[in-house]
């Protein structure tokens, strides 16, 4: 699935572009939320913020990027924000460096039988912000580019990062499923 | 389930995964807007009002102590009220987070959210005006014991100074410094990433 670029400006005040922007990107918001947030009834409050967020944001958009852009930035850095004044998280969370070199990870998962998607999401919230936005971006359908508009890394650190969440998707995912069912 | 997975399937996994999007009226975020500024109003006005009203008691336990050191103890507390205030006026004001988080890449938001916690973190000795109290308590200590002619007050207070410094020592030197230097060395990480993307654009 890939998102829309943009979505058609028009002579629009904020209350549209946000009723435009939840229509467009509403599901993308949400998993996003998922990756922030794993209880339901927090998430739900992380949500309805990003959304307040969002629209009182457009309040300032200038254009100067991609409506797309703008929407995931604000998105991002709100679930980031909330996770930095999560005491009970935000120490504890690592770089994809630090995933990279944990040995015996896939182990654990294999004990556990737990879900794809459970799992994913469980690795996604091990995550420092930084690298949570960009494997989030990544698994989006993102392209290097648009995840360097985002971020703000320049398209060789992207590669990289990149590359390295391949890997680390290989090694949690690529073998074990067989056994764990 | 075959033996590999491919990463194509991690990512229709997870764009394919149950979602239950959300759309707020106008009318609610207009609402969350106003209560979100009268509870900030509320907790600023609450914190003030704390701080002046404990300001107001060190001022008037001033008026009913004899001996100057002592007085000057209860002076110091005075301000340390007014000071304590200010601060959590300050400290409680609502932010400017939507602008500033939709038009900062999430790298130099993150770097700003490190910074500020490291602020936070750095000052914090200062910004509760904690010397100034112990200040004023020693004064107060010493003032009321000459005043009782005892023969050395500040011994008595030694066991209660001595548990405070341990603790100073124990949560801001040992601790805090710690998580400065986890946070300056992440923040350099971060400039890294910046300069880098300047250079390359």
């Amino acid at each position: 699935m890939n998102l829309p670029e943009s979505i058609p400006v028009k002579d629009i005040g904020r209350d549209s572009l946000y009723e435009q922007a939840a229509d467009t990107y509403g599901s993308s918001i949400d998993r996003l939320a998922r990756a922030y947030e794993f209880d339901p009834d927090l998430r739900r409050d992380l949500l309805q913020e990003i959304h307040f967020q969002l629209w009182r944001s457009f309040e300032h958009f200038d254009h100067r990027c991609s409506l797309r852009t703008w929407i995931f930035r604000v998105a991002h850095n709100t679930a980031a924000g909330y996770v930095m004044r999560q005491r009970r998280t935000k120490d504890k969370l690592v770089s994809l460096e630090t995933i990279e070199a944990m040995p015996g990870n896939q182990n654990e998962w294999v004990a556990t039988g737990t879900k794809d998607l459970e799992r994913l999401s469980k690795l996604i919230q091990r995550l420092k912000p930084l690298d949570r936005q960009i494997i989030v971006s990544y698994l989006e359908g993102m392209d290097a580019g648009s995840i360097g508009d985002l971020t703000g890394l320049s398209r060789n650190n992207i590669s990289i990062k990149i590359h390295r969440i391949k890997k680390i998707l290989r090694c949690w995912f690529g073998q074990g499923d067989t056994h764990a069912r | 389930m075959p033996d590999k997975l491919p990463l194509n399937d991690l990512q229709s996994i997870w764009q394919n995964q149950p979602t239950e999007p959300l759309k707020m009226s106008a009318d609610t975020f207009l609402e969350r807007a106003r209560q979100r500024q009268s509870r900030s109003r509320f907790e600023a006005r609450l914190s003030m009002s704390v701080g002046l009203a404990c300001a107001l008691f060190f001022a008037w336990t001033f008026t009913q102590t004899h001996g100057t050191l002592a007085q000057m103890g209860w002076v110091l507390f005075s301000l340390w009220g007014v000071y304590a205030a200010f601060h959590a006026y300050k400290w409680i004001r609502p932010n400017s987070q939507p602008q500033s988080a939709a038009v900062s890449t999430c790298l130099e938001f993150y770097r700003g959210e490190l910074e500020r916690r490291r602020d936070h973190l750095q000052h914090r000795w200062w910004r509760s005006g904690l010397p100034v109290c112990i200040l004023g308590m020693i004064m107060v200590i010493q003032g009321t014991g000459a005043r009782n002619a005892s023969p050395n007050p500040f011994m008595n207070a030694i066991p209660f100074l001595g548990v405070l410094l341990l603790w100073a020592i124990a949560f801001f030197f040992v601790k805090k410094k710690l998580g400065r230097e986890n946070l300056q060395q992440e923040i350099e990480e971060l400039r890294a990433f910046e300069r880098e993307r300047t250079h390359s654009s």
